[in-house]
């Protein structure tokens, strides 16, 4: 259980108390809010409901977002900084610091995700009615976007740090991480499209399915592609 | 304890270390000596079990780094030239993660007993962040002995350091060889090497070039001698000319003047040149054999070596 150690670590003592991250968090969790409360109405129908299913999901992704920043950001810092070092000379597996780290940033950020859609929810349940919202954010949907939001974390955070892992420098994988977040932002956003076509929140799940093997196969990379020998040889 | 056999490393075609051989007993701190790309550091990390070698092997304490590298990792204490902190962590509770990552029994107690140990007890709540360069140098020490290893690894461990710090430094390397501690201690700093190795390692291009006691390494090469005497020097090394001796200034204390020169016969050499200096009307008041510095004998091997 050594990876909780770290992924504990990041999370009590860089996370939250990293203002900078904090504060992106933060306006990643008030975009998608403002967009449910300043919309000036939703029409009944289908198009409608299409509007509702959009501002739920964009309030899960839009914090998801900021969470591959946060791990671009944490990983290339510490390398950065020469805190790795001490860390990958500690007897602990490869494959644990990867997964520490990980969970280190997927944990807040999925707290942020989960905590955006509820605050969403309630505020789209005030304005266009509870009866409407239960209608079309169904509890098979809502746990099917949160599942995905996830996915998305596990996948990107992954890739984002087998990238962090042999660049230079935090800019670059900083700039690497925007174009992680914009490709990905493309994605969910045809994505979206789909589900809400479809009108169910299962078939959705089974594409999250698809995502699993996705994930598994990113995780297996980083392992592959993320050792001490990379990672000290570029610190 | 640490036994490096015939230890080959490539970078990218380049090769930063060469067959190279050495052993670091329980008891002993060995000083690993060289230029800048030497491949002291990388030697330094292959011993610790962050990189693998390329070919060769090292035992620390019988186990193999190619075989085992995470239980020669939970054998090997390491502190590089920086202390590379989290800071936003108090000290408690940074060497109490390191503590639970290396499987200490009851951590808290050994963070606390650490501190302690180094004079860092008073502010064992404060963040890290907030500790001057000594102080982190020193939790940089706590983290490394956390777990007790019988092996410590030290890469420019003093860099930056203030004189009473640095000689705090030495004074606890010390007491740790007292505790039976194999330890290697990667240096720059010729004159700390010598206060406090047993032995020396010179690393050149990858490859071993002298390998040693470190009272041995100082006495190799030719041995010179110092005349100190009262008159006019431009004299007295004419009359050592006269006599085939060369002789180059010296520092000389006591309002005298001091010539050195090197003798590989000193039995033949030494008396002659007194005879030359005496013969010239030069006041000589002392002759004696020159105690050649670490930093001498280390310049004038990587002199050689680069011929």
């Amino acid at each position: 259980m050594k990876w909780w150690l770290i992924a504990w670590r990041e999370i009590r003592w860089e996370v939250f108390l990293d203002r900078t991250s904090l504060l992106r968090t933060g306006i990643f969790v008030v975009i998608p809010l403002f967009f449910v409360v300043s919309n000036r109405g939703i029409p009944q129908g289908p198009a409608g409901d299409l509007t509702l299913l959009g501002l739920a999901l964009q309030s899960v992704f839009f914090p998801a977002l900021s969470g591959v920043a946060l791990i671009a950001a944490t990983f290339s810092m510490e390398k950065e900084n020469g805190t790795l070092v001490p860390l990958l000379a500690a007897p602990i597996r490869d494959f644990d610091i990867v997964l520490g780290k990980l969970v280190g940033m997927v944990v807040p950020v999925m707290v942020a995700c989960v905590v955006t859609l509820a605050a969403a929810y309630g505020l789209a349940a005030y304005r266009y009615g509870v009866a409407r919202v239960e209608r079309v954010l169904t509890p098979e949907l809502i746990y099917a976007v949160l599942v995905l939001s996830l996915l998305y974390l596990v996948t990107t955070g992954s890739v984002t740090m087998i990238v962090a892992a042999r660049v230079k420098s935090s800019r670059a994988a900083q700039q690497v991480a925007g174009l992680v977040i914009a490709l990905s932002a493309a994605v969910f956003a045809g994505l979206g499209f789909v589900a809400s076509q479809l009108g169910e929140g299962w078939p959705l799940l089974a594409l999250g399915v698809g995502l699993v093997l996705a994930d598994v196969l990113a995780l297996e990379l980083a392992r592959r592609v993320w050792q001490r020998e990379e990672v000290i040889g570029r610190v | 304890m640490i036994d490096v056999r015939q230890l080959t490393r490539h970078f990218d075609g380049t090769r930063a270390l060469d067959d190279v051989s050495f052993q670091v007993h329980p008891g002993e701190i060995v000083a690993l000596l060289g230029p800048n790309g030497a491949g002291k550091t990388t030697a330094s990390r292959i011993i610790g079990g962050i990189l693998a070698p390329s070919g060769g092997d090292v035992l620390v304490d019988g186990i193999s780094v190619r075989k085992d590298a995470n239980q020669v990792r939970a054998r090997c204490g390491f502190v590089t030239d920086q202390p590379s902190l989290y800071e936003r962590m108090p000290l408690r509770r940074y060497l109490g993660f390191f503590a639970r990552l290396y499987d200490v029994a009851q951590p808290d107690v050994r963070a606390a007993d650490l501190a302690k140990l180094l004079g860092l007890d008073d502010v064992i709540d404060r963040k890290l962040a907030t500790f001057s360069r000594g102080m982190r140098q020193k939790v940089a020490i706590a983290r490394a002995l956390v777990h007790d290893p019988p092996v410590l690894l030290l890469d420019e461990p003093a860099t930056a350091l203030d004189p009473e710090m640095s000689q705090m430094l030495r004074g606890f390397i010390i007491s740790l060889r007292a505790r039976h501690r194999a330890i290697l201690l990667t240096t720059h700093d010729l004159d700390e090497a010598q206060r406090i190795a047993d032995r020396v390692v010179v690393l050149y291009k990858g490859k071993v070039l002298r390998i040693g006691a470190t009272s041995d390494v100082r006495a190799a090469g030719r041995p010179s001698y110092t005349v100190a005497f009262a008159g006019d020097p431009a004299v007295a090394r004419g009359a050592l000319k006269r006599a085939g001796i060369d002789a180059d200034s010296a520092t000389a204390r006591d309002g005298l003047t001091a010539l050195r020169f090197a003798a590989d016969d000193p039995a033949a050499v030494n008396p002659a040149a007194l005879r030359a200096l005496l013969d010239a009307g030069v006041r000589v008041v002392t002759l004696s054999a020159e105690e050649r510095s670490l930093e001498d004998a280390y310049l004038s091997i990587l002199a050689e070596a680069r011929r």
